[in-house]
């Protein structure tokens, strides 16, 4: 019972902040929003079991990409969309706005449509939130797949985040005279 | 209603709520003109992927031993991928910014000309 108003509130606090994200005029305004997102889903990490992706998730994006973010937002002057010639086009708003409601009306559709095959494949549906999967089982798990059958990929992703950081740094570096 | 209260134990809820996410991130990549508005739409696209994947590893499956972990590995290379991706974006707009002291992606057109 208690799992299950946590739950609702973590999902309230990242619903509301995303639409936060996307409507409000500033965008400084929209950069906080959007770390109370990261939070949030974070918490969703962890009630879905996987903690180390809840870590990493706090660790990456609360601390990193949105910090890259903030820097771009107040290195790049205009904070507020506020004025005639930053607004928003009206028909992107209304474009966006359809586009974003079709997607989202069509997912939930689609899952009310699947509920019951889903809930046949959930091992949990009507069952009181337990700990099914052993603490100290999850991350050994997730380092032997990372380091065996993931090994490729990982070194592939570990690699290219060098070169996009390279990249990163050669673009805005200045040309020496 | 049933679904209301089973909470945190069924998948439809984790799923509509990356729906959400999903449709605010569309929102947001279509109707802003800030290119750092832009990007945060692509962050709130990657964590709604993110939301599904974790969401399907921990209900999709019928052992609950802590081996089926394949969709929180596909999360972690999600996180990684948006990092890199979030580094050279806000490089480009950087470098974009110090040639036309703009970031407004209406403005910034030289290639139609």
């Amino acid at each position: 019972m208690i799992a299950t108003i946590i739950f609702w509130l973590i999902a309230l606090l990242t619903a509301s902040s995303a639409i936060l994200v996307v409507t409000s005029r500033n965008i400084l305004h929209a950069a906080f929003s959007l770390c109370m997102t990261f939070l949030g889903v974070g918490a969703i990490y962890i009630l879905l079991h996987a903690d180390f992706v809840a870590a990493v998730q706090l660790i990456v994006y609360v601390g990193g990409i949105l910090v890259l973010i903030m820097f771009a937002v107040m290195f790049s002057s205009n904070v507020v969309e506020d004025t005639a010639e930053h607004g928003r086009n009206r028909l992107a708003m209304v474009a966006g706005g359809t586009s974003a409601v079709a997607i989202f009306a069509a997912i939930v559709l689609l899952t009310e449509r699947l509920a019951k095959p889903l809930s046949a494949a959930n091992k949990f549906a009507g069952a009181e939130y337990v700990h099914t999967v052993s603490v100290v089982g999850r991350e050994t798990g997730l380092g032997h797949y990372l380091m065996g059958q993931y090994m490729l990929p990982f070194e592939v992703v570990s690699v290219l985040l060098l070169a996009a950081l390279i990249g990163a740094v050669v673009i805005v570096r200045k040309e020496l005279s | 209603m049933d679904q209301l209260i089973q909470g945190p134990n069924a998948l439809e809820n984790y799923l509509i709520l990356a729906a959400l996410l999903f449709a605010c991130g569309i929102f947001a990549m279509v109707s802003r003109r800030n290119a750092v508005g832009i990007l945060m739409g692509v962050e709130l696209i990657l964590n709604a992927a993110g939301i599904n994947f974790v969401a399907f590893a921990r209900f999709g499956h019928d052992k609950v031993d802590g081996n089926q972990l394949d969709g929180q590995i596909f999360t972690l290379f999600i996180i990684v991928l948006a990092a890199a991706e979030a580094a050279v974006a806000l490089a480009l707009v950087l470098a974009v910014f110090q040639t036309h002291r703009t970031i407004s992606l209406d403005e910034v057109d030289e290639m139609k000309a």
